[in-house]
């Protein structure tokens, strides 16, 4: 074996601080450079276990309960799974769907507030205004824009509740109760212009 | 059984902080070793052994257990942080600990191994790695060759040639130090 063959063995057995084999032992006895670097291997050796144990003693800051809160800090963010987010979702879909309808139902309550239409409405050229309907017992609805002349209006026939009367700003009588049928006036814009309760009504 | 450390990872990453934990006090002590004899620096290691967790828990962590362990990958992290730190230049100590730099150097009293110390830290990398993993964290050649993903062989003569480069240096401070006596 060369020294440099026998070098790699001491270096190993004194890293693990083993006694060399008989053979080693024998050319570490017969080999100047070799014992020499034997015994700085040894050395190497020694010091390295007092680096070990110096950086065992070390103190130090621990920061391992900063890195735990950090750690429950983003899963508390993120422990929100996909499906609430998409429940979310779906209840602020309802959410709006339902308000939706509900704007929709307001603004058809604006035209003819709960109003069952029978048949086709019968459409008229408006020469009367507002106020001259009420002579035909129609009661003019108060608060509403004037007909222009020309204006086409359609006679709807329909049963109205008294609300829907009170709604259109009519007086209602507190003896009515059910529904009323009546014929209602709606000009182009779709409001209702003037009401006459048809004369069959049972109060 | 101990749960390994790719699953204490998988049930970290579905929030389980006692995973988290398990895995921090499993591998951060050696971790912060490492740092410290590879920057010398106790406050370099602190904050390195530090930031390998956050980089672990954080969104952006790439680990793929298909190519390597979980260990290797933190000894990963934690060898670009130094050496990002060690680009740098200098670290300063912070003010309450009145040391500066090479901490083990002047903590060991002697003045040898703290010589040692210094002309480890001053060594290329990658003799600096395998003397600290194989030498001073006492891993296995085949643990260092997993850890540095390289072979068992590249990491044996790796050593064998930091050890003879420190070897050299002892020898100069042996003669040195016989001259002083004298």
């Amino acid at each position: 074996m060369t020294c440099s063959e026998w070098t790699m063995e001491l270096v190993e057995c004194a890293r693990q601080q083993t006694t060399p084999d008989r053979e080693l032992r024998v050319h570490l006895s017969i080999c100047a450079h070799c014992s020499e670097r034997w015994d700085r291997e040894q050395q190497l050796t020694a010091h390295f276990r007092a680096m070990r144990m110096q950086a065992a003693l070390q103190s130090r800051n621990s920061q391992r309960e900063s890195l735990m809160r950090d750690f429950a800090r983003i899963h508390r963010r993120k422990a929100v799974p996909s499906w609430v987010w998409a429940l979310g979702a779906a209840a602020a879909l309802l959410l709006a769907v339902f308000l939706g309808h509900e704007a929709g139902k307001r603004n058809s309550k604006a035209v003819s507030p709960a109003v069952r239409v029978h048949g086709e409405p019968v459409l008229y050229e408006a020469s009367l205004d507002a106020s001259a309907l009420s002579s035909d017992d129609f009661i003019a609805v108060p608060y509403t824009p004037p007909l222009a002349p020309g204006e086409m209006v359609r006679v709807v026939h329909a049963d109205l509740y008294p609300e829907a009367l009170a709604s259109m700003g009519v007086e209602v009588d507190p003896a009515w109760a059910g529904d009323l049928p009546a014929d209602v006036v709606v000009g182009e814009d779709g409001l209702p212009r003037a009401v006459r309760i048809a004369e069959n009504a049972q109060f | 059984m101990q749960p390994s450390d790719e699953e204490l990872y998988r049930l970290m990453r579905k929030g389980n902080q006692d995973a988290f934990a398990q895995l921090y006090e499993r591998r951060e002590p050696a971790l912060y070793r490492f740092a410290l004899h590879m920057s010398g620096s106790q406050a370099v290691a602190e904050e390195v052994s530090h930031e390998v967790f956050v980089q672990l828990m954080g969104p952006a962590t790439r680990f793929d257990e298909t190519r390597g362990s979980l260990e290797s990958f933190l000894y990963g992290i934690a060898r670009n942080l130094i050496r990002v730190v060690r680009r740098l230049g200098p670290v300063l100590e912070p003010v309450d600990r009145p040391i500066y730099h090479d901490i083990l150097g002047e903590l060991i009293g002697n003045e040898t191994t703290a010589a040692l110390h210094r002309t480890l830290r001053e060594m290329p990398e990658r003799y600096r790695d395998v003397i600290v993993l194989c030498d001073l964290e006492e891993r296995s050649y085949e643990d260092v060759a997993r850890l540095i993903g390289r072979p068992v062989g590249t990491v044996r003569s790796r050593l064998h040639r930091a050890r003879a480069l420190l070897s050299a240096k002892l020898k100069r401070l042996n003669a040195l130090s016989e001259v002083v006596t004298r």
